[in-house]
């Protein structure tokens, strides 16, 4: 924490070396929680590159009163929360899960790899509802509280402790589904 | 039944590394957008100007540079045991084949050993290919995907194996004259980064039996090498996360080793015999593939025509808020609701087709909506006061503004609601713009 507190501070001073500090602690727990919760990868990578280049823009303005990685994290949430919305308005059918196979045709202009495990994870998380994969996805990939997940989401704590209770149990049975196979 | 704790192990095991190539561009445009604003805010006291401020530390430096050349000492550019590292870059030059392996360090413990690797064979007459092995459980390699790169016929060719599909990039000149050129596991490209910074000699050692010499650079400069004098503004302590390191053969004055924070090349063979049928990709008749172009120019043509290409797909202007990297994506979804002729059409001539069908058809067809989002995303970018209005004007506001940028102090050009373009006076916009509907 006081780490980060230092490089936001460097960072805040316009140092270089502190924004590759930040880009190179975060970048693959970024990305790898944009891939579970938007289930393709592309674009996954688009919304990472965005939220890093709209952080390095923010340098004269930002401040952060909780820790960086939770600032890092909701850019992540809201940048994802956009494009559903921007993609659903035009478009009653979900659209997720549909990119999770262009991991896989991508040449040399890929950022990220992906293990077989994250596809199948990945693949498994979008048959849940997306609040429930928001919750678990924080829950174990970010350690985050449940407290910190429901300000994040805006409900209370007993209804996010549900939507993890449930998100658990679905993805055990997408999980042993899969498994199956 | 799995347990949370199992499925949270799932999660942690799940992991997703990253290509080094990419990522330092990715890192490239981070650090631009910082430049940006840096540039912007106000200066702020540091003790590296207040020091070359100094009139006294100006005199001390201009001693030491007179006293240098009067012994005839040359800063870093010697090692002092003999080789120089211009020689060694001139011997890759006259090499017109080698090979190589490398494997990437990011996000992995660099005390575990790799679980992937590449072997890169290049060759000056045919290209370069790449292939990606990883290690399966039981300690055997596994030729998980190739990549053939040929700058002659400006294309990238990417086989994966284990989902049976290939890529085929299809590169503009631009790009494909620089495609390996810029790649940071070109030795080539490597070595010429390291003499455009300081290094310094690590003195003699011995590699797989062979006697090299070590040289290091911690020098920033090492990461603007692409971006030129400007990146040179920004140098901080960005050596302490960052030393590149390269082992040469002193009796060839080739490359045996590179080391940097990403990756390391190494087993590298000179100047050994290649097959022209070596660089020709193989694809097995049950792959399936997808095509990919690279927009040959992006300007205020390309722009006009995505912006065409969407009006008449969906009869209105793009939203201001998904002129991003997300357009196409955007509009292959909404797509299927739209009833225009040209969107009708296009979903007759697509029905039936194969997802892979699909993309290689809408290929070509929606290259200029790429090139609308990455024209806007460039003006943004380069500051030239970039505006659009496509919520509020229509392809019948012949006199509106659609979309606006700056091209001088006091001019601005403009692409109106009917897509044709001028050039006005700043006044003159001001007026344009009072007169958009609110």
């Amino acid at each position: 924490m006081i780490e980060d507190k230092l490089l936001v501070f460097r960072f805040k001073r316009g140092r270089s070396e502190a924004l590759r500090q930040i880009y190179d602690k975060y970048k693959i727990e970024l990305l790898k929680l944009a891939v579970a919760l938007i289930g393709d990868v592309n674009m996954a990578e688009d919304i990472v590159h965005d939220v890093f280049v709209k952080f390095a823009q923010s340098a004269r303005r930002i401040k952060l009163a909780g820790c960086l990685k939770s600032y890092l994290v909701t850019s992540v949430i809201n940048r994802v929360r956009n494009y559903r919305r921007d993609s659903n308005r035009h478009c009653e059918t979900s659209i997720e899960g549909a990119g999770l196979l262009s991991s896989s045709e991508r040449g040399p202009q890929q950022w990220a790899i992906l293990s077989e495990q994250l596809m199948l994870l990945s693949q498994a998380l979008q048959g849940l509802p997306y609040e429930q994969r928001e919750v678990i996805c924080l829950r174990m990939e970010m350690d985050m509280t449940f407290r910190q997940i429901a300000t994040l989401q805006g409900a209370p704590v007993d209804t996010v402790k549900g939507r993890y209770r449930y998100a658990i149990q679905r993805l055990r049975l997408l999980l042993n589904g899969e498994v199956e196979k | 039944m799995k347990s949370a704790e199992t499925i949270k192990r799932l999660f942690k095991d799940a992991e997703l590394s990253i290509h080094p190539d990419t990522d330092e561009r990715v890192f490239e445009d981070v650090l631009q957008a910082q430049q940006k604003v840096t540039e912007n805010l106000p200066a702020m006291p540091d003790e590296w100007r207040i020091i070359m401020k100094s009139p006294i530390t100006k005199l001390a430096i201009a001693a030491v540079v007179i006293i240098a050349c009067l012994i005839g000492i040359s800063f870093w550019r010697t090692s002092g045991s003999g080789i120089a590292l211009a020689d060694v870059l001139a011997q890759i030059e006259k090499a017109k084949t080698y090979r190589f392996q490398f494997f990437p360090k990011t996000g992995e413990d660099p005390n575990k050993p790799y679980k992937r690797r590449f072997t890169c064979l290049i060759s000056q007459e045919y290209g370069s290919k790449t292939t990606r092995e990883e290690l399966d459980p039981n300690g055997e390699w596994i030729k998980v995907s190739e990549n053939y790169l040929s700058p002659d016929k400006k294309t990238a060719i990417t086989i994966h194996h284990r989902q049976k599909r290939y890529t085929r990039i299809e590169f503009d000149n631009y790009t494909a004259e620089n495609m390996w050129k810029v790649a940071s596991n070109n030795p080539l490209t490597f070595l010429k980064r390291i003499l455009a910074c300081k290094y310094e000699s690590m003195g003699k050692s011995t590699i797989d039996g062979i006697e090299v010499e070590g040289f290091q650079t911690t020098d920033p400069n090492f990461f603007y090498f692409y971006i030129g004098d400007q990146g040179r503004s920004l140098i901080g302590d960005f050596n302490q996360i960052s030393v590149k390191k390269v082992w040469v053969d002193t009796k060839t004055r080739l490359p045996v080793r590179y080391d940097s924070t990403g990756m390391v090349m190494h087993d590298f063979q000179w100047n050994i015999p290649v097959d022209a049928a070596e660089f020709k990709p193989v694809i097995p008749d049950d792959y399936t593939g997808t095509v990919v172009k690279f927009p040959a120019q992006i300007n205020e043509e390309t722009a006009i025509q995505g912006l065409k290409i969407w009006v008449e797909l969906l009869g209105k202007y793009p939203d201001p808020e998904i002129i991003t990297p997300f357009l196409v994506t955007v509009l292959r979804s909404a797509l299927e609701n739209s009833e225009t002729p040209a969107a009708l059409r296009l979903q007759e001539e697509i029905k039936g087709l194969t997802e892979d069908e699909i993309g290689n058809k809408l290929v070509d067809f929606l290259m200029p909506i790429r090139g609308l989002a990455r024209f806007y995303n460039g003006l943004q970018y380069d500051k030239k006061d970039p505006a659009y209005y496509g919520e509020t004007v229509t392809p019948k506001d012949a006199d509106k503004v659609l979309m606006r940028w700056k091209v001088s102090d006091n001019e601005y050009r403009v692409i109106f609601g009917d897509l044709h373009a001028e050039t006005v006076t700043a006044e003159k916009l001001t007026e344009l713009e009072k007169a958009l509907p609110k």
